[in-house]
């Protein structure tokens, strides 16, 4: 990411603003936003009963939002002339992110640390660190951090395989737009559907079919899900299943935009094709990698729909990942508060080794593609 | 269970009743009165009908489907249209919630209902929900106060979450009339159903868990090698042990003993580590076997439910189980296991039993057998903190029965209200009750009327085995030592906990089996504290009638 | 396919290109297969019964006679399909429901995401401290973000704003979700396109939105068909929020397959059935448009 310090498409200002248009640009401005916190505060004061006059629930206050929003993107022209309406571009979404993810994030933390129990007659209670030292004494949300880590190192494979695809995909083949359907089928599977017509059906250890090969190749006695270690692996295998082909693409993608003439020059230079792959092909691949592999990761970290399907964590929380692991202490348990603290410590987690993860592969990115 | 055995059971049952109910037999007699005071010719009608809709679609004919359901719902609508005009309700629309199961539960009630709504006006959205995923559900829903359904689908032990909490819209009498309220067997009548005296239910179900086994593993030169089926849980372990590595009679693939589910299933799992832990924990004459009722302290953690978590633990270790059992879904046990040939023993509610022989899964229909839940050499006496060398039994009465509640939604609505009601109502008839019974429904007899074996004979059935299957409902339910959980609040919370801990256990996570019960323990007391143990302490003990 | 000039190459050229391409094809239908068998496996089981199942027939017609049991009890067999069926009623609705929010949220997030890449690729913005690549990281860090964090304030707040099991606080919740892999796509699409484009147009007379209207969003609509499709395929399989936010008017296919399990086992011709129905409609729309999104995702992939 790039920080463009002036615009690339530079504009000509029309006309200086009026100033009875500045004034009441800013006006509507004001009373919209006028709006919106009285209304806030009129519901905020009626629900904890100081005053009876109120509203019957929080939706006039939305609407009010929604209007501040509207108001103040209307306004941006009106104030600013042309430099306003390029706010236009970003503001819609950045308003729209902003209202669903901020303000929920908020909520969560004040409800992470709280003892609620969604059964208990009690209610919501503050309860200060509590959460936070249950948490630390908690194998099992270590041991479901721990899963997510071996999780995400199955990528590697994953990465090797989509890989091996895509230069297959991208050699001299007949009927190139049928292989690449095909191999593009499993992205489009509901991860539900999947984890029951495969993770149930396919591999039910009587009348599967993958168990009646396994049984076939001389696995007398096939169990998918029975011992810790293959269960992690079946679970894995069916995820990597659903997720190859999306990295696939991208490594093809890059594989079609790699410059013929460099190619062409290393062929010319009598460099087998190993060499070429290693020396050439792989390096120039790297950028592209970096992003479908991060890409990947970020989805891995979500992992949870085929694990609450299929195992439901077990045997024993061996296959929980971290949203699961939450998801039954939150679907199960209707223990609110704490899967909330968890939740919001695995955010953590993920954004610091993400940051940790970006900035370690632009190094070695830039000291790779710097060596070429 | 022979049939003079089980008139002289229904006969006591019934002197028993008239002594306790009292005034309540008032009513009653009303209902019967009327029936009695109808010309003949209506109670043959209703006979013609009883004997019509059991062959909808006939035993041995394939599972039922939605147009039989529909079917069914048209045949038995007499009742409402008695209470409810035609076009009664034009304009109310309903919120049904219920289980998703295939096939079952809201499947049914949609095939029931789609005659009823034609006939009263009345619409109804469904709120279909998977079995694991109900607990969860319904406590979000009371907890948030988002209660966005006019009516549940709901098991007994739910009753103190919610009508405890005031959420239920007391039933009416005419609901209990049209229902023939007292034709329920005798455990599923007050207090079940009512909270603080009131009631709330329209009963369409009853729960027991009984003891299925296949007779071809019994018997001279069996593969068991034993000839009669095993009488205790200690003989049920054994047979277990000794049938590893032979091979299924039936269907040629490897033998296995009894069928444990493994896996956690949104608190339903839970029941069946008690199956096996009530003949060892239940000590005739205390009501308590889940926590001690002067402190609400857990007994799960004393010597006989740590018996019976390590009985299981030992199968594990000796490999008597199908692999993949431990990820094997609970509900996969009895339909996808059983009856399909897998496994020699299970226990389970008492739908096995008309499922084995109507259901597109089964292929074990002929050679199947059953009994109440199995008794044990010897019981812990947990006052004196000893075992006692003496046979004992509990049959587990796991869930207590789903039943049709109306929720408070429609109580300041009478239109809306009737309707609800008379929804449940039709659910809940008599007639549609034997039907429910007889097919794959998720629901299993519950009426003293289900228990006429001619109708069943009528039906289809061979006479040995509907008096078997039925006999062994009715013994467990008439049974003087019965384990009958407490409606308490957050039941199915304690449940989950502990499904999730002796998962854990099973995997090997804990040391043993002690260990695993001393967590489940630990955070059995951890959720008592969250809900509050002095109301908890007042309602257990209400429960048990202490 | 090469020429292959035979003088030139030798006989054990041509044998290793021979090997070549037996291993290359050989591989290709090796993945082929590994990618189809699921598939194939869960609409040849819709058509089993349960004999069929439990003794693991594969080849319809061959090992098994195709019955049509699971799609009667879903009431789309050729023999139900024209009465009245309470069970397709009810799959007709989730199926609608499904369109309904994919459809919406997947183009509302296509229309939000390409006006805030293409802001963010053409000019500098600064809002308070918040530069452009703080801005792009604001909007792509929402990637990130798991379900999970804000499952339990959505379903609290959403109660409060009488949003739950509603259309539109679905789609709201959808959009959020695709929004960020929406504004990846489409920026690396715009930083394709020259702004001497632009420039031109601005000289012609036409405003900033104008340009954007009548030059740019042409040149860009293949990946705006890229995104949108990825969006849809995210949306449509989408299930923990569903699971969580929905209940009666507005649930999904994926909460109907996966509340299918109960007390009775599962009748795997009925959840075959199922699962074909709800995921062969996005299969289709993927294999139809299936170049677009190589098309789009070429530009994303490669910055």
């Amino acid at each position: 990411m790039t920080t463009i310090e002036r615009d690339l498409l530079h504009t000509v200002e029309a006309a200086s603003i009026s100033a009875g248009r500045h004034f009441w640009g800013q006006a509507a401005l004001w009373l919209s936003a006028l709006w919106l916190v009285a209304s806030f505060v009129l519901q905020a004061a009626h629900v904890s009963g100081w005053i009876a006059f109120g509203f019957e629930n929080w939706r006039p206050v939305l609407y009010a939002y929604v209007l501040w929003a509207v108001v103040l993107c209307a306004t941006r022209v009106v104030l600013y002339g042309e430099a306003g309406k390029k706010a236009l571009f970003v503001l819609p979404a950045a308003l729209f992110v902003v209202a669903m993810v901020v303000f929920p994030l908020l909520f969560a933390l004040w409800v992470g640390f709280s003892d609620w129990n969604l059964a208990s007659l009690t209610g919501r209670k503050f309860n200060g660190l509590d959460n936070l030292r249950r948490m630390l004494s908690d194998p099992f949300y270590a041991n479901a951090l721990i899963n997510m880590v071996l999780y995400s190192l199955a990528i590697a494979v994953e990465y090797a395989i989509a890989f091996g695809l895509a230069l297959l995909l991208s050699q001299d083949i007949a009927a190139r737009k049928f292989w690449r359907v095909t191999f593009l089928v499993p992205l489009m599977l509901s991860p539900v559907a999947v984890s029951w017509m495969v993770g149930k059906s396919m591999l039910e250890t009587r009348f599967g079919p993958i168990a009646r090969l396994a049984r076939w190749l001389g696995w007398e006695n096939p169990s998918f899900f029975g011992d810790p270690l293959t269960a992690r692996l079946s679970i894995m295998i069916m995820d990597a299943w659903t997720f190859i082909p999306f990295m696939m693409i991208m490594l093809l993608a890059g594989l079609q935009a790699l410059n013929r003439e460099v190619l062409e020059a290393a062929e010319v230079d009598g460099a087998t094709k190993w060499q070429r792959f290693w020396q050439v092909i792989f390096p120039l691949m790297l950028p592209v990698s970096v992003t479908a592999v991060m890409i990947r990761i970020i989805f891995k970290l979500k992992l949870a729909d085929i694990i609450i399907t299929v195992t439901a964590g077990g045997p024993g929380g061996a296959t929980d990942s971290v949203t699961s692991f939450i998801y039954r202490e939150y679907r199960d348990r209707s223990n609110v508060g704490y899967g909330t603290l968890l939740a919001i410590i695995y955010l953590v987690i993920i954004v610091f080794g993400m940051t940790m993860l970006l900035k370690v592969s632009d190094r070695i990115l830039r000291r790779m593609t710097g060596r070429l | 269970m022979k049939v003079e055995i089980y008139d002289a059971l229904m006969r006591r049952q019934a002197s028993r009743r008239e002594v306790l109910r009292g005034t309540a037999s008032a009513a009653a007699l009303l209902g019967v009165s009327s029936v009695m005071g109808g010309i003949p010719g209506m109670a043959l009608a209703a006979d013609d009908l009883r004997a019509q809709i059991l062959k909808i679609p006939g035993v041995g004919k394939g599972a039922p489907t939605d147009a039989d359901w529909q079917k069914v719902g048209e045949l038995c609508l007499e009742p409402t249209k008695a209470n409810v005009a035609a076009g009664e309700f034009a304009g109310v629309e309903l919120t049904f919630m219920g289980l998703n199961n295939q096939n079952l539960h809201n499947f049914l009630f949609r095939g029931f209902l789609k005659p009823w709504e034609a006939y009263t006006g009345a619409k109804i959205n469904w709120i279909d929900l998977a079995q694991a995923d109900y607990n969860a559900r319904l406590q979000q829903s009371i907890a948030t106060g988002t209660v966005d359904f006019d009516v549940i689908e709901m098991g007994a032990p739910f009753e103190g979450d919610t009508a405890g909490r005031g959420l239920l819209d007391e039933m009416p009498d005419w609901v209990s009339k049209q229902i023939e309220a007292d034709d329920l067997v005798d455990y599923l009548k007050a207090p079940v159903g009512t909270w603080e005296g009131k009631t709330y239910r329209v009963t369409i179900d009853g729960d027991c868990h009984t003891f299925a086994y296949r007779k071809d593993y019994f018997g001279e030169g069996s593969i068991s090698g034993r000839a009669e089926p095993p009488k205790t849980w200690q003989e049920v372990n054994e047979v277990s042990k000794a049938l590893i590595g032979k091979t299924d009679p039936l269907t040629g693939l490897p033998a296995y003993g009894y069928l444990d589910p493994l896996k956690g299933w949104g608190g339903f799992g839970f029941y069946f580590v008690e199956n096996r832990a009530t003949a060892y924990v239940k000590y005739p004459g205390d009501p308590a076997w889940l926590f001690d009722p002067e402190n609400m302290k857990p007994l799960v953690n004393n010597p006989a439910w740590v018996q019976a978590i390590q009985d299981v633990m030992d199968l594990i270790a000796a490999k008597a189980y199908p692999s993949d059992q431990i990820n094997a879904d609970p509900g996969t046990t009895a339909f996808s296991q059983f009856l399909a040939g897998t496994g020699s023993m299970l226990m389970w509610w008492g739908d096995v039993g008309s499922s084995a022989r109507t259901s597109d899964t089964s292929v074990v229909g002929d050679v199947v057998g059953f009994g109440i839940n199995r008794g044990s050499s010897r019981v812990y006496n947990r006052k004196t903190g000893q075992w006692e060398e003496k046979y004992n039994e509990a049959p587990n009465m796991a869930y207590i029965g789903w039943g049709i509640y109306v929720t408070k939604r429609v109580s300041d609505d009478e239109k809306k209200r009737k309707a609800a009601w008379s929804a449940a109502a039709h659910l809940g008839g008599k007639d549609i009750s034997l039907w429910t019974s007889a097919y794959p429904s998720g629901f299993q007899p519950y009426r003293q009327s289900h228990f006429n074996y001619d109708e069943w004979q009528a039906a289809g059935y061979d006479r040995a085995y509907i008096e078997e299957y039925l006999g062994s409902n009715a013994n467990s339910y008439n049974h003087p030592n019965a384990a009958i959980e407490p409606r308490i609040p957050g039941i199915f919370q304690y449940y989950s906990v502990a499904e999730d801990e002796l998962a854990k256990g099973f995997a090997g996570q804990y040391k043993s089996a002690q260990e695993t019960a001393d967590a489940i323990a630990a955070a059995w007391e951890k959720i008592t504290d969250q809900i509050g143990r002095e109301s908890q302490l007042k309602l257990y003990r209400a429960s048990l009638g202490l | 396919m090469v020429s292959i000039d035979f003088d030139r190459y030798g006989r054990r050229q041509r044998l290793r290109w021979w090997a070549m391409r037996f291993v290359v094809y050989g591989l290709l239908v090796a993945w082929a297969v590994v990618c189809i068998f699921p598939l194939f496996w869960t609409v040849s089981t819709s058509f089993k019964t349960a004999a069929d199942v439990m003794k693991g027939n594969l080849v319809p017609w061959l090992d098994f006679a195709p019955n049509w049991l699971g799609w009667r009890s879903l009431g789309l067999s050729p023999d139900t399909v024209f009465n009245v069926s309470t069970v397709r009623e009810e799959f007709m609705r989730r199926l609608w429901n499904s369109v309904i929010m994919s459809v919406a949220a997947s183009a509302l997030a296509v229309i939000l995401g390409s006006l805030a890449a293409y802001g963010l690729s053409r000019f500098s913005y600064k809002f308070g401290y918040m530069r452009n690549s703080d801005i792009s990281f604001f909007f792509l860090s929402q990637l990130i973000m798991p379900p999970v964090v804000l499952a339990l304030p959505f379903l609290v707040l959403y109660k409060e704003l009488a949003l739950l099991d509603t259309y539109v606080g679905m789609i709201a919740v959808y959009t959020l979700m695709v929004l960020p892999i929406v504004i990846w796509i489409m920026r690396d699409q715009f930083a394709t396109v020259p702004v001497e484009l632009e420039e031109a147009a601005l000289v012609d007379g036409l405003s900033i939105w104008g340009a954007f209207m009548r030059i740019i969003l042409p040149l860009v609509l293949p990946g705006m068909v890229a995104a949108f499709i990825l969006a849809m395929i995210l949306c449509w399989n989408e299930y923990f929020f569903a699971a969580l936010l929905t209940s009666t008017n507005t649930n999904t296919l994926p909460v109907m397959i996966a509340s299918q399990t109960g007390s009775q086992g599962i009748n795997w011709w009925s959840m075959a059935a199922l699962s074909t129905a709800g995921i062969l409609p996005l299969v289709f729309v993927g294999v139809l448009l299936e170049k677009h999104i190589i098309a789009g995702m070429t530009a994303g992939a490669v910055k």
